[in-house]
């Protein structure tokens, strides 16, 4: 199937374009008390696994998130293993001793400020990338040969299983940088087929002699969600009613427990 | 069952009434029109001098009945801005008596005395009616000189423009898709062009815009807040005629003329755009081979077969265009028919039978070098509705029918000719079958009193084929229930009661009361700020039910300076049940989804939550309806509230729409009579949103943290609005003007959106910024007319 990128935005825009205007303004939003942020992921990569744990700050602020040091963190298995993370850092908890391993179920628990956090996570098997293919756009319209703006994105290609329900990320790192675009895909239209997606990040096009490795992360559905959402509020600036994004954690923490299986494959570009 | 006794009594008192009146009595009726284009006058009264408080109104195609004892009367017809007609009639058998009126040529300065009924506001029983004059919206100014009833309903209190320059609206709380619009009485299912900026209503084509905010009579249902009912013109039933505008935006040309002179009549009314002409101003040749443009079609004819018999058709043809050269198309737009059968049963008895079609549909199409993309999204309705209006006697009359809809609704089809594999992609189809009969009755026991009240009962049934889900708590699918073709899935039934009162305490003032339940069974999903052609309407399901309103209103009505000054205040109270929201991190329904992939939810009603709202407030209207300085002063006060279990803790939250103060101000001066002025102002509260509080790191992203859904608001919302008409030559054969307005003529920077990012200039800050849309915007029409 051809590609094409075309977003509700894009035309919107055009529109507005011939009279429209903004401006930065000041806008009184409230301030919270800070909120504890979880990010912790367990792979099927050896270890060590890393928990962060910070906190909110007001919007207005800097950008400076404060640490939470001092909390207590394990992570333990469906199997009996279980291991208490050492604080490596400020904020950074490091598990060095437990391996993930797929098909386990793995529970992450956190315990700071009197409070006690949990979020589970089961670890898919992997699911390797089969090809990586560069495909060259044009106005947004593959092959199309006039137009000014060229882009080229890289197209993924792999074999998903016969079971239903299965939960896919892709990371791309640019010359070693990974980037933070979100790139989703479920089964739910083409299960135990090929499944080809094209990642069309928001970043500059690529240059000639750049390396891109692509990861293929696999997880369970709450990690998903947690992606799907987070990336839905990313591109919701038109959206009427915007949420924060849906947290595998009890207990109204903020982020997210992933444990996910991932393959990579490299290109470089011509 | 209260209700329900109480009709029952009402209907005996008809029956009664019905033998009283058998004696010596007769029946004089026939038409009210206008004596040049012979166009029926909707609303007219027609006054009975030896008998007062006794007449009639016309119905919507102009026919009257009255029925009064044997004797000697002199018969007044009235309309607002027509000279009224009397004559003289010796009443000794069922008479016919059709009216012509002439419009009144007002001399400068001069009172205008003949209104529809000079007290009309006072003496009606409806309330929370806003009629709108077709002919005074062009004093109006407005966006882009394209004037537009919807902006001009928006002017008056208890209705509100969903934002910056846009055509939809609320009324008294309700959201958008909660009003009822009616275009010859087929629904119009989306009533903007343009992102909203421009209504599909072509002014030249109109003849009648009722708007009922509350107490909606009981022929109309199935929707909330409001009835919108539009009619269109019939056409100069005696000479030929062209009539057209030159704007900024749009050019516009009717033509109307007998078809058969005095016994039928025909008009065809036209609008395009050339915003797509802008484009070439733009030397960026990804934007300048675009098109862009919308078009209005509205065409109309009639005959009379004979005094008893005259038959309708109209339709309406509208589509907005927008595309990239060989690239992308998009198109979407409404289609209705109409063809009504008018039937005098008897002297007393109207019948009117409609055939009414009724579409809106969106196309997309991709063509990506060799490959062809297509998507495909419609709502259909057939509806056949039969209405009848008893005239009993001058004190009694009975209003009845029946109504049957069928609706088709193709929420998203997904066509790929070069790669069938992904043909799953299409929606299922919903088919519904929407019924109702009603029976109204209404009542001028004394010259003080009057009632009127009625019952609809209305059905709507699911019918198959297709797979039904039923969902847990968390969104996933539980149980699947397989519907084969024809097969009834569910029924809904409700009984909708409607009363109006009014209670006339000196010639001067009134007090009236009404009651409306009202039920919603189609829904709008809408997640954006504004209108959007791909909002998907989803039908009552096994998990969707019907939207139910009741609201009640008291209205004090109270007129100064011999009827020259309108007063009236409002207060309302609606409670409403079943009301929709998407989920928090709602999976919505979206074509467009995050960059290249297509989202189509096929379990869009397990991403919806169901709860309650209220929303009251208060009204107040003043207005000077002639002399040389015209218009209206507005002013509502008033609260929407939404109560949903998973949003915000289960407590009430502002709806979107709701908006504390809304004022307008409504102003237009005759300098002399070749120039008339005009200014209108208005001022609401910003819209409820939901902005973030804080901020915070996950995945190396900054990502905003929201506490509440709706809990912030919009900046005040104020803007001046000036225009002015120079009339040129006016003779009988050709009359032509100019009108000039200017929107936002103090440039206040609106806010239209506020969204947040990360500042450009310094990346450990974060910034909101406001987006502005329009302001100076001056623009200048040239009509004309043969």
């Amino acid at each position: 199937m051809k590609k094409y990128i075309f977003r509700l935005s894009d035309w919107l825009i055009i529109i507005l374009i011939l009279s429209s205007c903004t401006k930065v303004i000041d806008i009184d939003l409230n301030s919270v008390s800070p909120q504890l942020v979880i990010e912790g992921n367990i792979s099927d990569l050896p270890g060590p696994y890393f928990v962060r744990l910070s906190k909110t700050v007001n919007f207005n602020k800097t950008n400076l998130f404060p640490p939470l040091s001092g909390a207590i963190v394990k992570i333990s298995d469906n199997t009996g293993n279980s291991e208490i993370l050492t604080e490596t850092s400020h904020g950074l908890y490091s598990a060095s001793l437990i391996q993930g391993t797929p098909g386990r179920t793995y529970e992450l628990t956190v315990i700071s400020e009197e409070k006690v956090y949990k979020a589970i996570s089961t670890m898919p098997v992997a699911v390797n990338i089969d090809t990586l293919t560069i495909q060259e756009f044009c106005n947004g319209i593959q092959g199309a040969s006039t137009g000014n703006i060229i882009a080229k994105y890289i197209n993924v290609q792999f074999y998903d299983p016969p079971e239903i329900n299965n939960y896919y990320r892709f990371i791309q790192i640019f010359n070693g940088v990974p980037q933070d675009d979100i790139f989703l895909i479920d089964d739910q239209l083409h299960n135990g087929q090929t499944i080809s997606n094209l990642l069309a990040h928001t970043r500059n096009s690529f240059q000639p002699e750049d390396t891109v490795t692509v990861l293929l992360q696999r997880f369970d559905k709450g990690v998903y969600e947690y992606f799907r959402t987070l990336s839905q509020l990313r591109s919701a600036e038109l959206s009427s009613a915007p949420s924060n994004p849906l947290s595998n954690f009890s207990n109204g923490a903020l982020g997210y427990f992933s444990a996910y299986s991932v393959r990579s494959k490299t290109i470089v570009i011509p | 069952m209260i209700t329900c006794k109480f009709f029952l009594t009402a209907l005996a008192v008809v029956v009664l009434g019905l033998n009283v009146s058998a004696q010596s009595k007769y029946t004089i009726n026939g038409y009210v029109k206008d004596i040049k284009t012979g166009e029926e006058l909707i609303g007219a009264n027609v006054i009975i001098r030896e008998i007062p408080a006794t007449g009639a109104g016309t119905n919507t195609y102009g026919f009257y009945s009255v029925t009064i004892p044997e004797g000697n009367y002199t018969i007044t017809a009235q309309y607002i801005g027509y000279e009224p007609k009397s004559v003289t009639v010796v009443l000794k058998q069922n008479t016919k008596q059709d009216f012509t009126l002439a419009e009144s040529a007002t001399q400068l300065g001069e009172v205008i005395i003949a209104a529809e009924k000079k007290d009309g506001n006072i003496s009606k029983t409806q309330m929370g009616i806003e009629k709108i004059d077709v002919k005074e919206i062009r004093n109006i100014p407005v966006l882009m000189g394209e004037k537009d009833v919807l902006k001009m309903i928006q002017l008056r209190p208890g209705v509100k423009s969903t934002g910056e320059g846009n055509s939809g609206f609320y009324v008294r709380g309700g959201s958008s898709d909660q009003n009822l619009i009616l275009l010859d009485e087929a629904t119009v299912y989306n009533a903007s062009h343009l992102l909203g900026f421009f209504s599909v209503f072509n002014s030249d084509a109109l003849k009648d815009v009722t708007l009922y905010k509350g107490g909606q009579p009981s022929e109309y249902g199935g929707r909330l807040s409001s009835v919108l009912d539009i009619r269109m013109k019939e056409g100069n039933d005696k000479k030929y005629g062209l009539e057209g505008g030159i704007g900024l935006m749009a050019t516009r040309l009717t033509i109307e003329g007998p078809i058969v002179k005095e016994k039928g009549s025909f008009t065809i009314s036209g609008r395009r755009t050339y915003a797509d002409l802008f484009l070439f101003f733009t030397k960026d040749s990804s934007i300048n081979q675009n098109k862009l443009y919308f078009y209005d079609l509205n065409i109309k004819a009639n005959y009379r077969i004979n005094d008893k018999n005259r038959i309708f058709l109209s339709g309406y043809f509208g589509k907005d265009v927008f595309g990239m050269k060989n690239v992308f198309g998009f198109d979407w737009g409404n289609t209705t028919g109409t063809l009504r059968w008018n039937h005098l049963f008897s002297e007393k008895m109207f019948s009117n039978t409609s055939l009414i079609f009724s579409n809106y549909n969106y196309n997309i199409n991709i063509e990506p070098a060799g490959a062809k993309v297509k998507i495909i999204s419609r709502i259909q309705d057939y509806n056949i509705k039969q209405d009848f209006q008893y005239y009993i006697n001058s004190k009694n009359k009975l209003k009845f029918g029946l109504n049957s809809i069928y609706h088709r609704i193709i929420p998203g089809a997904f066509t790929n000719e070069t790669d069938s594999s992904i043909s799953k992609l299409n929606l299922k189809n919903n088919h519904d079958w929407e019924n109702a009969a009603y029976i109204s009755y209404e009542f001028k026991p004394t010259t003080l009193f009057s009632l009127e009240c009625g019952i609809r009962l209305s059905s709507f049934t699911v019918i198959g084929p297709g797979d039904f889900y039923t969902y847990n708590k968390t969104g996933e699918t539980t149980d699947t229930a397989s519907y084969s073709s024809d097969e009834f899935v569910k029924t809904y039934f409700n009984i909708e009661p409607r009363i109006n009162a009014n209670y006339i305490i000196d010639e001067k003032s009134s007090l009236k009361i009404s009651y409306a339940k009202n039920t919603q069974n189609l829904h709008l999903l809408s997640n954006f700020t504004s209108g959007n052609p791909t909002d998907l309407w989803i039908p009552n399901s096994n998990n969707v039910k019907p939207e139910i309103a009741n609201q009640i209103s008291f209205g004090y009505f109270r007129n100064f300076q011999d009827d020259n000054f309108e007063f009236s205040t409002e207060i309302y109270y609606k409670h409403l049940q079943n009301q929709i929201e998407y989920k928090d991190g709602a999976k919505q329904f979206n074509i467009f989804g995050n960059g290249n992939e297509l989202i189509f939810n096929e379990n869009v009603e397990s991403q919806l939550l169901f709860g309650r709202g209220r929303a009251y407030g208060i009204e107040f209207s003043l207005r000077k309806k002639s002399g040389r300085f015209n218009g209206w002063a507005g002013y509502t006060l008033a609260k929407t509230e939404k109560k949903i279990a998973g949003i915000n803790n289960g407590e009430y939250f502002p709806a979107k729409q709701d908006r504390t103060h809304d004022i307008s101000l409504v102003g237009i001066y005759e300098l002399s009579k070749k120039w008339t002025i005009s200014a209108t102002w208005v001022y609401y509260t910003g819209n409820a949103v939901t902005f973030p509080s804080g901020k915070y790191q996950v995945a190396g992203q900054i990502v905003y943290y929201y506490t509440e859904r709706n809990g912030y608001r919009m900046p005040d919302y104020h803007r001046l609005d000036i225009g002015a008409t120079w009339q040129r030559k006016k003779t009988e054969k050709f009359e032509s003007n100019w009108s000039f307005s200017l929107y936002n003529a103090y440039g206040r920077k609106n806010a239209f959106s506020i969204t947040f990012r990360e500042d450009p200039d310094d990346p450990s800050k974060t910034q909101a910024v406001q987006t502005t849309l329009f302001r100076w915007i001056p623009s200048f029409t040239y009509n004309f007319k043969f």
